[in-house]
């Protein structure tokens, strides 16, 4: 027969659990810009930043998990799997620029693509890595 | 008896033809044409309550002459494509400004140039097909649009 606080550690275990999801990842503010001049790119940047505070309001949305090795950090991870990861940033919004000039002696594009700078919740595992973009 | 049959079959033909025995369509979502081409095909759809409406776009990009690797390459050249590619999204969903100037000097044409832009923010689109071949990478991308995505 279970006693009267026989849940308790039950209890406790799920509270870990929970807070360890909700507060155990750290939040990265992340940007990205491309621009492509006469459809070659010609300069790329992606850039990545700790975030000083939690992002408020941080409800999260979808996520991608990438392989990490030896505990690399987002960076280095982010440069290897950019992607991959560009293509799971993307389908959230993209911000794009064009400018085109045609004359008969120089006709010339220059396109630029912006991942407007958003907060993502990293959880960093032994061999892996889990981003969630928050909204 | 076989006129009267002879006349019920010449009368059913015509009305056939217009169309009086086809199925009620108004029930059916349709895209109808906002104008048509030269060619008489559909040129800008309109987007309605009940339909979605899916722009499909190739967008093309070239590797640098100069890269570390044919992995390289690729990779940029599809950076490259993607922008195109949402370049041309934007054009058709947004719309281009464009902006056209010409000098004329003593009844004589001396420059000309246009220049077109478009600025927007992108939300939802799909690569749906890479190709590679000769340094040129195409991309075909797609948005869907409908009333749910525009309203939230």
């Amino acid at each position: 027969m279970r006693s009267r606080n026989g849940n308790r550690p039950f209890l406790f275990t799920y509270l870990t659990v929970i807070s360890t999801l909700a507060f155990g990842a750290d939040h990265y503010y992340i940007g990205y810009r491309l621009t492509a001049k006469n459809t070659q790119p010609i300069n790329e940047t992606l850039s990545v930043s700790k975030a000083m505070q939690p992002c408020h309001p941080a409800k999260p949305s979808e996520s991608i998990t990438l392989k990490r090795f030896n505990n690399e950090k987002l960076q280095t991870l982010l440069n290897r799997e950019q992607t991959a990861f560009l293509e799971f940033a993307s389908s959230n919004e993209l911000r794009v620029k064009s400018n085109d000039n045609f004359s008969v002696t120089n006709p010339q594009t220059l396109n630029s693509l912006t991942l407007p700078t958003s907060c993502y919740a990293v959880e960093f595992n032994d061999e892996s890595v889990t981003i969630t973009a928050l909204k | 008896m076989r006129i009267s049959a002879a006349l019920a079959l010449l009368l059913t033909v015509p009305a056939l033809h217009a169309g009086f025995f086809a199925p009620d369509s108004s029930s059916e979502p349709q895209v109808k044409c906002v104008y048509s081409g030269t060619d008489g095909h559909c040129v800008e759809p309109i987007l309605k309550s009940q339909n979605e409406l899916v722009i499909t776009v190739v967008g093309q990009g070239v590797a640098p002459s100069v890269t570390a690797s044919p992995a390289q390459a690729y990779a940029l050249a599809k950076r490259a494509a993607v922008a195109d590619g949402y370049r041309q999204i934007a054009e058709k969903v947004r719309g281009v400004h464009v902006e056209g100037q010409d000098s004329i000097k003593n009844m004589m044409l001396m420059q000309s140039s246009t220049r077109t832009s478009v600025e927007a923010l992108v939300k939802g689109a799909n690569v749906t097909n890479t190709t590679f071949k000769e340094g040129l990478c195409e991309v075909e991308m797609e948005i869907a649009l409908s009333y749910s995505r525009i309203l939230p």
